[in-house]
């Protein structure tokens, strides 16, 4: 399993298809920015989000989207702060924020958040 | 067809069934709402029934409860009912007034509005500004007292959109709802009152014949004192915040980064096409009956023109969307539409009250409804009323610059109250809703609607806007 590092130096995709977003590797979600919608409700219950971690991918359904292709246009991207699983979830410096943008083929581009996007974690 | 297609298709629907009409109805004199109500006193057109401000509240209620209450359903359908509750008093006016004169006056107001403030969007949204400096409430309020300043020269939308992102960076680490919300009031709207070209109001004043200088030269003393004292809130609770600011520990370059210097070229274009009006340059063509003027030809040209040619890594490091301007426009097709009832029924009580009425409480009744409804329109209706008062004629320059000249106070009451107010709510004023959406793609956590009413614009604002009051327009007759 690659982490999120060796992901972003190899370019490596994710996948989208309709509202549901896959990551290949495995992270706890702390906060997502999709739209103008800020999930923090990563529960059972939740209405936002539902979230399936296995030891080589993270898969996020967006409930509230049935395509997300049709809200993320070409400069917008969905936001995420997360953990890689195995890494202490309370250090902050562990904390990671990650673009990702929709681009052909249901490939997802995923780029470490840089100073010039806006994020607040 | 998608969701976003088919409430563009209803739109372009209502704009043809609209122009389609105005053929068939449109013998009826061009007339707006405060021409109607303000030469003779006498209205020559129908008053609305009072019940057909019922879609305007509703628009105002759902705006307000939908983020809250049914968040998804709202973000799904707002377009849809936005538009199809401006469609009920479209059909109202065309088939039961038989009104087409308002609703073209409207249709104009709105395509003005959309053009400025998409136009000043789309150019801003090209120009990168990056601070690395350590965020202190005084440089906070350096920034903040900048924005007021230039809101001046290039508009609240301008500066709005010139400054947001670069406010939230500077503050990144220690962030609050807070520091929006005073951009908001600060930049988005109170520091905009020097100069036509800061506000729609005074625009649309400066078009009916207010010298261009007027408004810096009355203005500016209830100005100053306002800004320094909202700015002073803001330091108070800004320091508060110093100690997050402090545990963050980080090395600073100092250094400020500018990208995107051809879209200051846009922006100036379109500051300098705000002017190119037959109102104000008498060689302009009239366009009329088309709702659209060379100004408006000019301003879309520079909203396509920008987009194609700023710079791509901008355009992706601002997560440059249409979507905010997307938002205003379906959400102010609705409330330009359906506030038309309501600002006529406005018009004509001011007017059949007019000579009871003094400066405070227009200062009030302007204030009060400009955060609610659209400030312009509101604007140029007591100004109407005000001029009535003295039998003085709105459609005539040259009795507007003796009421300029005359009764000063009345003049002021309503261009501070109608910009000002326009802060106390988010649909206030056209780039707080855009200074919202942005803030909360960054992932900032704005409050509500009633949120920010209560927990801000009532305990900071209404104490100041009473002073203000107090200070200047009570006891004036």
């Amino acid at each position: 399993m690659n982490n999120l590092n060796e992901i972003i130096e190899k370019n490596i995709h994710g996948l989208y298809y309709g509202s549901r977003v896959l990551l290949p590797f495995s992270a706890v979600i702390l906060k997502a920015v999709i739209e103008s919608d800020i999930i923090t409700d990563f529960s059972s219950h939740s209405k936002d989000a539902l979230v399936t971690l296995t030891e080589d991918y993270t898969e996020i359904y967006f409930l509230e989207y049935k395509d997300i292709e049709e809200s993320i246009k070409q400069f917008e991207n969905i936001k995420l702060v997360l953990v890689e699983k195995g890494k202490d979830i309370f250090d902050f410096q562990n904390h990671e924020k990650i673009a990702l943008y929709l681009e052909e083929n249901h490939k997802l581009r995923i780029e470490k958040i840089n100073d010039d996007i806006l994020f607040i974690e | 067809m998608s969701r976003r297609n088919s409430s563009i298709f209803i739109l372009l629907i209502s704009f043809i069934l609209f122009f389609v009409s105005t053929e068939l109805f449109g013998n009826e004199k061009f007339i707006d709402t405060a021409a109607v109500l303000s030469s003779s006193g006498e209205s020559s057109l129908k008053l609305p029934d009072f019940y057909m401000v019922l879609p305007f509240f509703i628009l105002l209620l759902m705006i307000a409860t939908g983020p809250l209450f049914y968040r998804h359903f709202w973000e799904r359908h707002y377009p849809k009912i936005s538009i199809l509750l401006g469609l009920i008093i479209v059909i109202y006016y065309i088939f039961f007034l038989k009104d087409t004169g308002s609703l073209v006056h409207t249709l104009a107001e709105y395509i003005s509005f959309i053009a400025l403030l998409s136009s000043l969007f789309v150019a801003s949204g090209g120009i990168l500004i990056k601070v690395d400096r350590k965020a202190t409430p005084m440089l906070n309020v350096i920034v903040l007292l900048f924005g007021a300043v230039i809101a001046n020269i290039i508009g609240t939308t301008g500066a709005s959109m010139l400054l947001i992102r670069p406010f939230i960076k500077i503050n990144k680490d220690r962030i609050k709802p807070y520091h929006i919300i005073f951009f908001i009031f600060i930049v988005s709207n109170i520091g905009g009152a020097l100069t036509p070209i800061g506000d729609p109001p005074l625009f649309l004043g400066f078009l009916r014949g207010v010298e261009f200088f007027w408004f810096i030269q009355h203005v500016w003393y209830i100005w100053l004192p306002t800004i320094l004292a909202v700015a002073g809130f803001f330091f108070i609770i800004d320091s508060r915040n110093e100690e997050s600011a402090e545990k963050v520990s980080r090395i600073y370059s100092n250094q400020i980064e500018f990208k995107g210097f051809r879209n200051i070229i846009y922006l100036m274009i379109i500051v300098i096409s705000v002017f190119i009006d037959p109102a104000v340059i008498s060689w302009v063509p009239n366009l009329h009956p088309l709702p659209i003027g060379l100004r408006e030809i000019i301003m879309f040209s520079m909203v396509y023109i920008s987009y194609k040619t700023s710079d791509k890594a901008s355009l992706k490091a601002n997560e440059f969307d249409f979507e905010p301007i997307k938002e205003v426009a379906f959400l102010f097709v609705g409330i330009f539409a359906t506030m038309i009832p309501a600002l006529q029924l406005i018009a004509y009580e001011a007017k059949i009250n007019g000579k009871d009425l003094t400066p405070g409480i227009f200062y009030w009744a302007t204030g009060l409804l400009s955060a609610f409804l659209d400030n312009a329109p509101t604007y140029l209706n007591f100004l109407a009323a005000e001029m009535g008062k003295f039998d003085l004629d709105i459609n005539h320059k040259i009795e507007v610059l003796k009421f300029e000249i005359e009764h000063p106070v009345y003049l002021t009451a309503i261009s501070v109250a109608a910009v000002f107010f326009g802060a106390m709510t988010y649909i206030g004023n056209g780039p707080n809703f855009m200074v919202k959406s942005i803030s909360e793609r960054a992932g900032i956590k704005m409050p509500t609607f009633f949120g920010f009413l209560i927990k801000y614009s009532i305990p900071i604002l209404l104490p100041i806007f009473f002073f203000i009051w107090l200070i200047f327009f009570y006891g004036e007759v």
